[in-house]
């Protein structure tokens, strides 16, 4: 089912989204700046085709976390909902754990993994550098 | 200066704790996962007259009837957890302190919320999820 809606949204539902089509990726990410950004240890998010996402609410509020880049976040609850670069307009990076259905998409690879908190249990392989 | 700082992704709020932390729960259930938009999140609890709010307003949500939490407004970076069960405590999101790597949980909770794909933490007690008392 390719064309399978999957929604998701922030903790107060303010800020809803909805993205059809099966991600081009699923990752944890350790960085950092990633970590600051929800307040937690770790990471998940989904790689979207920007094409075959929407806000179906408000959208978020954006903070330029780095040059080049904007991550969105509920104004109302916080909740850390997106990840944008300019380097890969036609992506949009969700974060897993503001989906409905968060079981649905296991993350396959691991950025940053350099950065782990030494106490975080190791994610898996080495996807790469974003 | 003694202690441990912490703050948000952006800097607008900064915090200071000059205390050992009670202690550092790793919570897995829904709210927090939610809250933070993170599979799991560790939470480090402290006395409030040993906390100290250095720079910045964080913005208020309650996100339930006995919990209070907050953000930065700028960045959006989940920092505490307030509320009644938790008496005079702050409890701070772990991974916004300088050094995250200093509080190892030594609890988790709501362990049964666990996303399956969430890696688990061997060997941590389970707190005991009675939400009339206060958490240990």
């Amino acid at each position: 089912m390719a064309d399978e809606a999957h929604d998701g949204g922030c903790l107060c539902g303010a800020v809803r989204y909805r993205f059809s089509g099966e991600p081009e990726q699923s990752a944890w990410c350790h960085c950092r700046s990633c970590r600051l950004a929800t307040g937690a240890p770790a990471v998940a998010f989904l790689g979207l085709d920007r094409a075959r996402f929407a806000w179906t609410t408000q959208e978020p509020s954006y903070h330029a976390s780095s040059p080049g880049v904007r991550r969105g976040f509920c104004p109302v609850c916080g909740t850390a909902l997106s990840y944008e670069a300019e380097r890969k307009a036609d992506v949009i990076d969700i974060h897993t754990a503001t989906l409905d259905d968060p079981d649905r998409f296991p993350p396959t690879g691991t950025y940053y993994g350099v950065e782990r908190i030494a106490w975080f249990p190791a994610t898996g392989e080495h996807a790469g550098t974003l | 200066m003694s202690g441990h700082g912490g703050g948000c992704l952006c800097g607008a709020v900064r915090y200071r704790v000059r205390a050992p932390a009670a202690w550092v729960n790793l919570c897995l259930c829904g709210s927090c996962r939610r809250a933070t938009g993170a599979p799991a999140v560790a939470w480090a609890r402290f006395p409030r007259l040993r906390f100290a709010l250095l720079a910045g307003a964080p913005t208020l949500h309650r996100s339930s009837a006995r919990v209070t939490r907050s953000f930065c407004p700028t960045c959006g970076t989940s920092l505490f957890v307030e509320g009644a069960h938790l008496g005079p405590d702050i409890v701070v999101a772990v991974a916004t302190l300088d050094d995250p790597a200093a509080f190892p949980p030594t609890m988790s909770a709501h362990t049964g919320d666990r996303i399956p794909w969430m890696v688990p933490l061997p060997g941590l007690p389970e707190w005991s999820g009675d939400d009339d008392k206060p958490e240990p």
